[in-house]
């Protein structure tokens, strides 16, 4: 009777016995990344979003339900901040992921001393680190004499006596930060093409090719497939990374002018940072999350091979 | 060799290419050559450093900026080493086993990353207090290993696994771990290049984990330490520059040293014949 | 197999040094012994960057006191800030800071910090060189925060550039150089039809905000907030006419208003000559931003009656309330050693180049003309309103109604009119 029943499958396809076999595997192998996970991850996350639902304050830790969540919709600077965020996601991340496979497709396959450096230089502005490349982007928007400025000059496209205050203006703020936020995250996508390009099965390719298929239908036909799990990892990276952009704005706008690169992240680090406001804080965040994992489910939906 | 049908195409996108590598090149330049002139914000810029000094240097050393570089090297590269090992075993088995449960801890996996770091860190410094380890590298260090990029990284890559080849170990006879190390290992390497200069990078980068575990003169960071000499409307580009400029340096050597990990040639064919 | 075993001691090796360093490092600080009482002391880089005079003070205290040991971290504006919220949210607050009464304040009032109501004797309410400053100590009821030393914020102009623009004319330079608002408009437009910018009113985040603020309400003299501390008034018709007289400066040309930058960058643009004047002057930005290559005048702010009422600084510590009686009594014994003893006090004073609280401790620049003469702003201390609940939010409020203003994005009436709103709705 024990046999039978150990031998019988279940839903996934293999009997009792082999499941819980794989399953004691499975967990052993997950336990030491689970220690840190739950230790240094999962149990701050719980407290911190716990505390969302508190009047949570440097002096005040009482239960108020909703009241944060609901404020949050009423706050217009917070709906204008979900606007910025959008804005920032829905343009970076289609053109991070388009341009860096293009890149990597243009340099995989050549000699590797050339793919290492274009893949290096590529990488530098992920190499320096937030505060040089913000000082460095900081000296070229400069209104009295950034580099920026004194080119348009030259060409003759901007008035001599203009000032142009490129993070200072409302309409030009948020595509400054953009442009710079581009150059840092197109870096980790073309390190990962590029590897994921070149363990792409050459027979298959070969065989392509041969049978008389054109470059751009190898590629879609052949690479394409292959490279999925990196596209997918690629686009939600990039996107969480749009997401949650703040060390940018932090040091070089404050969210402003008017609001106008004021995004979830800026926002909930003002309130907690500048006004303690700890609760109110945290159910920012957790909306952000929510809202980046609603995100994640659709883009794992419909890029989504097997299992 | 593949025949290339579109020389036109190979020649426009190359000189694209190197002119977009240029812009993206200027940055560095000028933090570097920045870091050796004695006055780096001067207007006129000069484009070719007129005149070489090491005076931000000689600063940065007479405060202990070997400390504090000693300080990020460890943290960046501990946390580094102990996720390759973690991120590794769980990547594989979230991609490969299917085991009761995976859906929801895959699921609790992506939470956490959409979480922001700022709902977090507090509560991460309340922990890192009751356990004693606040104002110290292992606050750092640990709380590095249990982000989830790098287990959702080493699940994409192992996705790619043929399962053929995991089959043919196991009728071999191979045990789960042998399965794991000589097998599936290899394979992902170029992935566990990919991870180690990821993880190295992005620990080094991590302001403000740093900033709020690390307190005391001599546990700071680079990053932090410079940012500790600057007065409070006074920003000292050159001393910024010389730290960028010393902060690449272990940067570049771990990508240069984990580069041939991204080499192709994996013996895909194994499985056939 | 023999692979995987390597690998797992290679791991284990790891995390034993790992592990092995935290020890070592809980190890020592464990070691004192019951007697001695350990207290961490965090400073804003007010000494001087490199806490060499916090060393030095340390070491004379420890000397006189010597069951107490001193920590001492130093923290910077940028970050520091921020560092101090997380340590006091997480339960790591140090036991002594040296900061400013804005969020010292702040502390007292969230029930933070241990009341220092014991150290505010007779002889030093006697001794202050004003009553002001020792108010500014005070949420109202408590007194929060010890002070030691003030310095007034001011303006500093390129007395070449002034000059060539026909602008040096509307300058008075005897005794406290006071001068009007009318002179102040005459000499802006001036320079503004010779081709110079006259000012820049930087609105790009909170950095340097103390400028901005002192500019706007000396013009007319409104008043940031009320005479009892109990609302922010800058939406008076005084408030509205001075912001109306900027904007019609910007419009003309005159004046810049960055809103993207802060003090740091205008304060930088002022020594590379790029604009005329700077609002954000004051002792330690005159060291930093010092330039040989024109004459840098102070003066103070223009005001309508020729009587400034200028921002100030002031420098003082605090005790945070760690549950911890020895701790906090050693605490109180050194900042009061810091602040108060013959020798060591002025020269710790000396050291943030600002000027003393305590009268006894003299002049302390004596012979330094400009140090004179921005002892002679100290007269024209305005009141103190840092100390008020909800400073922090009113600050952000503050900034953003300028780029509001000057973008034209609101009118000057609706701006402060929301700005007051804002503010007012924290306190």
């Amino acid at each position: 009777m024990e046999n039978e029943k150990a031998l019988k499958k279940n839903k996934m396809g293999m009997s009792h016995a082999i499941q819980r076999q794989q399953n004691i595997v499975s967990y052993i192998f997950l336990l030491p990344f689970a220690l840190f996970f739950i230790g240094f991850v999962l149990i701050p996350m719980g407290m911190g979003i716990v505390t969302s639902f508190f009047n949570y304050k440097m002096n005040a830790f009482e239960f108020n339900g909703l009241t944060n969540y609901i404020r949050l919709f009423k706050d217009p600077v917070f709906l204008k901040s979900l606007r910025n965020t959008f804005v920032i996601v829905i343009t970076s991340v289609p053109l991070v992921a388009i341009f860096s496979l293009w890149v990597a497709s243009v340099i995989f396959d050549k000699n590797s001393t050339f793919t290492s450096v274009f893949r290096g230089v590529f990488y530098l502005p992920v190499v320096m680190g937030t505060v040089p490349v913000v000082v460095v982007w900081k000296w070229i928007f400069n209104a009295y004499f950034g580099i920026l400025n004194y080119l348009f000059k030259a060409l003759n496209l901007m008035p001599q006596n203009l000032r142009f205050e490129w993070l200072g203006n409302k309409n030009t703020a948020i595509w400054c930060i953009l442009a710079i936020l581009f150059t840092t995250s197109i870096g980790q996508p073309i390190v990962l093409y590029i590897a994921a390009l070149g363990n792409v099965d050459k027979s298959i390719t070969e065989a392509a090719e041969v049978d008389g298929a054109s470059k751009l239908r190898t590629f879609w036909m052949v690479k394409w497939p292959s490279i999925m799990p990196t596209t997918l990892y690629i686009i939600v990276i990039t996107t969480i990374n749009s997401f949650q952009c703040f060390a940018l704005i932090q040091l070089l706008t404050s969210g402003g002018p008017s609001y106008s690169t004021s995004t979830v992240m800026y926002y909930l680090y003002e309130q907690a940072f500048t006004y303690y406001d700890y609760g109110y804080a945290n159910s920012m965040g957790v909306i952000l999350a929510i809202v980046i994992a609603v995100f994640s489910a659709l883009q794992f939906r419909v890029m989504k091979t097997d299992n | 060799m593949e025949i290339k049908k579109n020389s036109v195409y190979s020649v426009i996108s190359l000189i694209f290419l190197v002119l977009i590598a240029l812009l993206f090149l200027f940055p560095f330049y000028w933090i570097v050559t920045g870091s050796f002139k004695p006055n780096p914000n001067a207007i006129p810029p000069d484009w070719i450093p007129k005149a070489l000094s090491l005076k931000h240097y000689v600063k940065l050393f007479k405060q202990p900026a070997g400390i504090w570089f000693f300080n990020s090297v460890w943290m960046s590269l501990s946390s580094m080493a102990l996720v390759l090992i973690t991120s590794s075993m769980a990547g594989y088995v979230l991609a490969k086993k299917r085991f009761s449960g995976r859906k929801i801890i895959f699921s609790l996996l992506v939470c956490a990353m959409a979480l922001p770091k700022q709902v977090v860190l507090v509560p991460l410094v309340r922990i890192m207090n009751t356990i004693g380890l606040y104002n110290g590298l292992l606050a750092v260090i640990l709380p590095s290993v249990g982000w989830p990029f790098g287990v959702f990284l080493m699940k994409q890559f192992s996705e790619t696994l043929p399962t053929e080849l995991l089959e043919a170990a196991r009728i071999d006879g191979a045990g789960e771990a042998r399965t794991f190390l000589n097998v599936v290992c290899p394979i992902i390497k170029p992935a566990f290049g990919a991870l180690a200069i990821f993880t190295f990078i992005s620990t080094w980068n991590d302001y403000f984990l740093q900033l709020v575990m690390l307190a005391s003169r001599n546990k700071l960071s680079i990053a932090l330490g410079i940012a500790t000499l600057q007065a409070e409307m006074a920003t000292d580009f050159g001393l910024i520059m010389a730290g960028a400029t010393l902060g690449a340096l272990p940067i570049v050597i771990i990508f240069i040293a984990f580069q041939k990990y991204f080499t192709n040639g994996i013996t895909m064919g194994a499985v056939k014949g | 197999m023999k692979k995987f075993i390597a690998i797992l001691l290679v791991a284990l090796l790891a995390l034993t040094t790992v592990f092995a360093q935290g020890a070592k490092e809980t190890a020592t600080t464990a070691a004192p012994a019951t007697a001695k009482t350990e207290i961490t002391w965090w400073s804003f880089p007010t000494f001087g960057l490199d806490g060499a005079t916090e060393a030095e003070l340390i070491k004379a205290f420890e000397a006189a006191n010597p069951n107490i040991t001193v920590k001492l971290e130093m923290i910077d504006f940028t970050s520091g800030p921020n560092k101090l919220t997380a340590a006091i949210e997480g339960g790591a607050a140090p036991d002594v800071l040296f900061d400013a009464p804005g969020r010292i304040i702040e502390y007292g009032r969230n029930g933070k910090l241990v009341a220092l109501d014991g150290m505010f004797t007779s002889e030093l309410k006697a001794d202050a060189t004003s009553a002001a400053l020792l108010n500014a100590c005070s949420d109202g009821t408590t007194y929060w925060m010890y002070p030691q030393s003030s310095s007034p914020f001011c303006m500093s102009i390129n007395k070449e550039m002034w000059e060539k623009a026909g602008a040096w004319q509307y300058v008075n330079t005897e005794g406290a150089r006071t001068w009007t608002t009318e002179n102040f408009a005459k000499a802006m437009e001036a320079l503004g039809k010779a081709g110079y910018v006259g000012l820049n009113v930087y609105c790009g985040g909170q950095g340097g905000d103390q400028g901005t603020r002192a500019l706007v309400s000396n013009l007319y003299s409104a008043t940031i907030a009320n005479a009892d501390y109990t609302k922010y008034t800058m939406d008076s018709p005084e408030g509205i006419k001075g912001l109306k007289l900027l904007l019609d400066l910007y419009k003309k040309g005159a004046i810049d208003a960055g809103m993207g930058i802060v003090a740091g960058d205008e304060l930088q643009l002022y020594q590379q000559e790029m604009i005329a004047s700077s609002i954000c002057w004051g002792t330690s930005n005159a060291k930093n931003y010092k330039s040989d290559a024109y004459t840098q005048f102070v003066i103070p702010f223009p005001s309508e009656d020729g009587k400034p009422a200028l921002e100030y600084l002031v420098n003082g510590f605090c005790v945070f309330n760690n549950k911890n009686d020895a701790k906090a009594e050693a605490a109180k014994k050194l900042i009061a050693f810091i602040c108060d003893d013959p020798t060591y006090g002025p020269k710790a004073v000396k050291a943030t180049g600002a000027f003393p609280i305590r009268a006894s401790f003299g002049n302390l620049y004596e012979g330094d003309a400009q140090y004179e003469l921005l002892a002679e702003f100290t007269k024209y201390y305005g009141g103190y309103y840092n100390t008020m609940k909800g400073f922090a939010a009113m600050r952000t409020q503050w900034w953003n109604m300028l780029q509001f203003i000057f973008s034209g994005d609101k009118s000057v009436e609706t701006a402060v009119a929301d700005y007051a709103k804002a503010s007012n709705a924290n306190l």
